[in-house]
């Protein structure tokens, strides 16, 4: 019923191509996107904000940069936590040096760095694969959060050997730092979210789309196609380390405030790629599934048992929260490995039949 | 279904015409060995491939036959021996610039990109005609969209062809043997090859599946003139298809000519009938 597809028929390959050649699927995203530029920033309180909104939308681009080199280029990486490290550094060492640098500017530019040395650290995808390739950016996480440590020029010789967010503004409107509200800040995330997202959307639908996936599914044809598999490799690497490191910004200079090297340590490379794992490998749409719930599900966690009036402690609350995401993880891994994405792909083509199933 | 053949022939470039007259040297293999550690798989082997022709590749189980196709399109270097296409010798180079070159090819053991449709498979056999950078494709509004709708169109006319309109949206892993091989050939055509290379195209397929193979492969060669090299099992299929046969056994070459030809020469009757060497 809601999802009655007849009497839409396509009348060119460019709207057959459209993203959305289903229009009740245009009309959902337009009240998605109306909840997320209007509804939930004017709604929204400072905890909500603090603990759903912004980390969401985070979370979930970090996931899309990793899902574009694990999911559609299939090249595994454990160092997702270390590559946003880099985005935030190169942020932060930009708008200390350059202090005149729109920040909106300098986030989008601190990308350009992780991606960079997402390229270096990719160079051994082109000789190895799977769960070597998997160590190797195991490598790579612990060798720059070391170096994150180590090398204390990135800090700025802070004693404390933590990134300390200054206000920043922009046009008088103050949109990092102890200065910036919320409100401000969320509409930053969204919009450099939503862009970077629109991006993906396009490269993952044409020809590179086509190459990365071609390169995951059997690399030696690929290769007999005509596919250069280093070029593939190397411009999924650097798409995803570039998205990755954007995400790594946004994370400490938009949310976190603050950072140490061990906040981009190995739990972080983790919890990006569950949450991957639970959206979706090779989806766009899982990534923000996937964030809503790893995000959600401690503050549901931590609310719903106090609302019912049942009394739990908040060490309990953690171990659920572990538990219930370590089984999600098993569920998603052994029986449907195409996540919440493909949940959402199924009830999606029901109710396009549905009521009448055959 | 011949008149978007033609639509396509006038409209696009095709590299089938290259220059090279219907009837001369398209492929030149000479001399070639290659040998895997101690296993010598091909043995001095020559032959060529004309312009046109749809040339059979024939013998028994592991007479080195896939392993031609894989020297021809370039995935192993021979130890010995020269290939010259199209007036070119072959320069140690990297299997993808072979494909770039115009050769095309399906596989005996059917590699389609399993998490992809149809239509996504057919596509990538259109990579190296996509120039448009990444950030064209970044954008997609403007050249990578107008690029999109080019290739786009140019896979529908063989989907067409092919006749597999109805499971253009489907995952190929879901499509039955016969179907699958059939995208297998759509991908290898939208590369606009001028060589196309097939490998057991009807192995594991019904009577009336072959017959489907079987006539594309000769509308191919005939609406598109595109050269063709085929190795199958089938003597009926080979004897109908081909305009010259090769027969290979143990690595060697042993009858080079037409069906009749091959089909009378008795060192090939040995082969086939297993006479020990
Ligand atoms: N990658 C390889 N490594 C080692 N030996 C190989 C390799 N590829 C082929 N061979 C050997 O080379 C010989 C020729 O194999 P090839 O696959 O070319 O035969 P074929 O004529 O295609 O046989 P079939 O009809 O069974 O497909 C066989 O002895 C085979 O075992
Ligand atoms: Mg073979």
């Amino acid at each position: 019923m809601f999802y009655r597809t007849a009497g839409q028929f396509k009348t060119s390959y460019s709207a057959d191509q459209a993203l959305f050649p289903v229009r009740q699927d245009a009309v959902l995203l337009i009240v998605i996107l109306a909840f997320a530029w209007i509804i939930f920033p004017l709604t929204a309180s400072e905890f909500t904000f603090q603990t759903l909104l912004i980390p969401i939308l985070i979370y979930s681009l970090a996931a899309l940069g990793l899902n574009i080199l694990t999911g559609y280029a299939g090249q595994l990486s454990l160092g997702t936590g270390a590559f946003m490290g880099v985005g935030a550094y190169a942020c932060y060492k930009m708008v200390t040096l350059m202090p005149w640098m729109n920040p909106i500017v300098a986030i989008l530019l601190s990308g350009v760095f992780s991606a960079g040395i997402g390229v270096v650290f990719g160079i051994p995808s082109l000789r190895i694969k799977g769960f070597y390739l998997a160590i190797a950016t195991l490598a790579a996480q612990f060798f720059l959060v070391w170096l994150f440590e180590k090398w204390a020029w990135l800090y700025n010789y802070n004693a404390s050997g933590a990134i300390q967010v200054p206000n920043l503004d922009m046009f008088g409107v103050y949109v990092a730092g102890p200065q910036a509200t919320s409100f401000t800040q969320y509409y930053v995330v969204l919009a450099i979210v939503s862009l970077l997202t629109w991006v993906c959307i396009n490269l993952t639908r044409g020809r590179p789309g086509r190459t990365w996936k071609a390169t995951r599914d059997m690399d030696i044809a690929a290769e007999l196609i005509g596919i250069d598999l280093m070029r593939s490799k190397l411009t999924a690497f650097a798409v995803s380390s570039y998205i990755v490191g954007v995400a790594g910004a946004l994370f400490v200079f938009m949310w976190r405030g603050a950072a140490e090297p061990n906040l981009f340590d190995i739990p972080l490379s983790f919890r990006i790629l569950f949450i991957a794992i639970i959206g979706g490998l090779g989806s766009v749409l899982g990534n923000y599934l996937g964030a809503i719930l790893i995000v959600g599900l401690p503050v549901v966690l931590g609310i719903v048992p106090e609302a019912l009036g049942l009394e739990i402690t908040s060490a309990t609350v953690e171990h659920l929260n572990v538990m219930i995401v370590g089984g999600l993880i098993i569920f998603f891994l052994i029986i449907e490995p195409h996540g919440l994405a493909q949940l959402w792909r199924l009830i999606r083509e029901k109710l396009i039949i549905w009521p009448f199933p055959h | 279904m011949n008149v978007h053949l033609q639509e396509d022939l006038s409209k696009h470039t095709l590299r089938a015409d290259d220059g090279i007259a219907k009837g001369a040297d398209l492929l030149k293999v000479e001399n070639i060995s290659l040998s895997f550690g101690g296993v010598k798989a091909i043995t001095d082997i020559s032959f060529d491939i004309k312009k046109g022709e749809i040339r059979a590749i024939i013998g028994p189980n592991g007479a080195g036959k896939t392993s031609m196709l894989n020297v021809i399109n370039g995935f192993y270097f021979p130890q010995q021996g020269t290939i010259t296409f199209r007036g070119e010798k072959r320069r140690r180079a990297r299997a993808s610039e072979t494909a770039r070159d115009g050769i095309a090819r399906t596989f005996q053991n059917i590699a389609l990109f399993k998490g992809m449709s149809t239509l996504d498979n057919i596509m990538t056999g259109r990579i190296t005609l996509q120039k448009r950078s990444l950030l064209w494709h970044a954008l997609w509004k403007g050249p990578a969209e107008r690029e999109e709708i080019e290739h786009r169109e140019a896979v529908e006319r063989i989907i067409d062809f092919l006749e597999i309109e109805h499971i253009r949206k489907t995952p190929v892993g879901r499509l039955p043997y016969g179907l699958q091989k059939r995208v297998e050939l759509g991908r290898a055509l939208a590369a606009d090859p001028a060589l196309l290379l097939l490998d057991e195209p009807m192995a594991g397929m019904n009577l009336e599946e072959k017959a489907d193979m079987s006539r594309f492969i000769l509308d191919v060669n005939q609406q598109y003139g595109t050269t063709i090299a085929l190795i199958e099992h089938d003597m009926g299929v080979v004897m109908d298809l081909s305009d010259r046969v090769v027969v290979l056994d143990y690595g060697k070459k042993i009858g080079d000519g037409t069906p009749d030809e091959v089909r009378n020469n008795p060192d090939v009757i040995d082969a086939y009938l297993g006479v020990p060497h």
